[in-house]
């Protein structure tokens, strides 16, 4: 089971990712969190073997939005609400309780706690602000006047995009569309295959991917 | 956090992958085991009383008895734990009063928390009117016992007031079809309290509680078992002598501990066996030190109830119980009716502070 065509989804391509959290530090900014805030983006570096072996891989995560959203499942106030129109999982902060139930239910630990100990995270950039997406209006794509979500907007990499499926699904590559549609991360996410350090350089000799250009833009 | 690097480490040995994001999971502080105890012991106490009363009825008692003893600690003990988990889960919330109108904010009926917040609040009600029953009226008035007391308190505030309450419950008093009824429906509420478990079993991403038989079960045989030893326990230290009722509660709670142990062996192998890194993390922390210690007191606070119940009990119903014996009998029950409340607590207590989230696994 994975997303609604219309539905809007994240994708991830950790071997464009340079690890720089330049996504966390702009959804900050975006949504004018203090700095000391619970990010809803993080990156984490996960590393594998020893010397000379070594790799380490920069991750950046988020509310992925799942499709079976198992958040909005268990809260008990429906304050979490998975909109049937874009897909996207708001918050309505006027009705969480603050249980921390959400947290548990989360495959990805997206949900934030702030100070009044209400529930917040990613809203794709819908609104802005803690419950900024609650009760907003269908999600428009850049090209129908929707703003791009920051972190999007300012991965150097370009390692993050977001859209509705059927337009993201166009832009992947065919391993990671095919490992999708296998049920790679339960189809919450789009996530391209890892590659070897000789395949991402015939990659970049070949102009296929990670282009020279678009990183040092 | 040495502990939190220590369950990491083993977990990542364990998962022969260190290509893992792994998630905090420490989202409720120690309120929850306390709620989630509390509710069950409350729903293990309402059906000592309530059953006490059926026990009353079928032997045709009067209402001067050891089963009206029982039965108003029975009630009590119910109000107080349920009082305690709703005062335990409230002072975790961030929005007290939107827990407070849950008839308004709590609408997801798909959502444990609902559920069992309408299974708590109902219990609660038919534990308040099933103990007025048995407090007040004429019967209470001419009977003794330490469970009158809060008569005492009442007529201690206003004289009048007791006696306008005695009045009120003789006029209101039901009929022995309806007081069986009203038993019968608040012990499917007390059966309810099984939802404590559900809480936990249905959260997917901590494989140690993702179990939809085994942790219920448990939290249902463990809670019960409590709330019939608290109640004992209070009966027993004004009524000392040993009889076939207190045998037969004792029993019962000896089957519900060993139950709970067979239980909880089942969940402990298949938690050894599982190859999930989460459910490596959680027996990582469960086998070491204090936790370690906690999880043997848990099995101690179901093997004490188990064996002297047994005991107690078999030579109860046997005509053996001698003189020794019975004078021991009750300290011991009591005392393994305290570790049984300890063991309950203390193992939901580990259920939290144990648990792992499944991390994310980087696919290569």
């Amino acid at each position: 089971m994975s997303a609604d065509d219309d539905h809007w989804m994240f994708y991830f391509d950790p071997n464009r990712c340079i690890g720089c959290h330049a996504c966390s530090v702009s959804c900050k900014q975006r949504h004018n969190r203090d700095a000391d805030a619970d990010d809803w983006r993080t990156v984490s570096h996960v590393s594998s073997g020893e010397y000379p072996d070594f790799r380490e891989v920069p991750i950046s995560m988020s509310c992925m939005h799942c499709h079976d959203a198992p958040c909005e499942q268990v809260c008990p106030p429906d304050a979490i609400i998975k909109r049937e129109e874009d897909g996207i999982v708001t918050v309505d902060r006027d009705r969480c309780i603050g249980c921390h139930y959400c947290a548990w239910a989360c495959p990805f630990g997206a949900p934030t706690y702030d100070e009044e100990g209400l529930m917040s995270k990613c809203n794709l950039c819908l609104g802005e602000g803690p419950g900024g997406g609650h009760g907003q209006p269908e999600r428009q794509t850049p090209e129908e006047g929707g703003a791009v979500p920051a972190c999007v907007d300012d991965c150097v990499g370009g390692a993050i995009k977001a859209g509705p499926k059927s337009e993201i699904m166009q832009e992947v590559s065919e391993e990671a569309a095919e490992r999708f549609e296998q049920g790679a991360y339960e189809g919450r996410v789009i996530v391209e295959p890892l590659k070897e350090d000789g395949e991402m350089a015939d990659s970049i000799r070949n102009g296929d991917e990670l282009n020279i250009v678009d990183m040092a833009r | 956090m040495s502990t939190t690097i220590s369950v990491l480490s083993a977990a990542l040995a364990a998962a022969g992958n260190s290509e893992v994001i792994w998630h905090p999971a420490d989202y409720w502080d120690l309120s929850i085991p306390v709620y989630l105890f509390l509710a069950v012991v409350a729903g293990g106490a309402y059906l000592t009383g309530a059953s006490a009363c059926l026990i009353r009825s079928l032997r045709g008692k009067g209402a001067c008895c050891l089963e009206t003893e029982i039965a108003r600690w029975g009630f009590l003990v119910a109000i107080a734990a349920a009082a305690g988990a709703g005062l335990a889960v409230l002072s975790h919330l961030a929005v007290i009063y939107r827990a407070i109108l849950f008839p308004i904010y709590l609408t997801n009926f798909d959502s444990w928390i609902t559920i069992g917040t309408w299974i708590l609040v109902l219990l609660s009600l038919f534990a308040v009117v099933c103990l007025l029953l048995q407090l007040f009226g004429e019967h209470a008035a001419s009977d003794e016992g330490a469970s009158l007391f809060p008569r005492t308190i009442v007529a201690w505030v206003s004289p009048v007031l007791l006696e306008t309450i005695d009045g009120l419950v003789d006029r209101v008093r039901p009929p022995m079809s309806v007081f069986a009824g009203l038993h019968l429906l608040g012990s499917l509420f007390a059966l309810g309290t099984i939802y404590t478990g559900f809480e936990l079993a249905i959260v997917d991403t901590v494989p140690l509680w993702n179990d939809p038989v085994i942790i219920p079960a448990l939290f249902l045989t463990s809670g019960v078992a409590a709330g019939i030893g608290a109640t004992l326990a209070l009966t027993m230290l004004f009524e000392r002598e040993i009889g076939p009722v207190f045998a037969g509660y004792a029993l019962t709670v000896s089957l519900l501990s060993a139950v709970s142990l067979a239980l909880l062996y089942y969940g402990w192998i298949l938690l050894a066996a599982s190859d999930a890194p989460a459910a490596a993390a959680s027996y990582a922390t469960l086998t070491d030190g204090w936790y370690y210690v906690g999880a043997w007191l848990v099995v101690l606070g179901f093997v004490a109830p188990m064996i002297i119940g047994l005991v107690i009990g078999l030579a109860t119903f046997a005509d053996r119980l001698s003189p020794t014996l019975e004078r021991v009998g009750g300290p011991a029950l009591i005392g393994s009716f305290g570790l049984l409340l300890v063991g309950g607590l203390l193992f939901r207590i580990l259920l939290l502070l144990a648990a792992a989230q499944n991390p994310l696994v980087v696919i290569g």
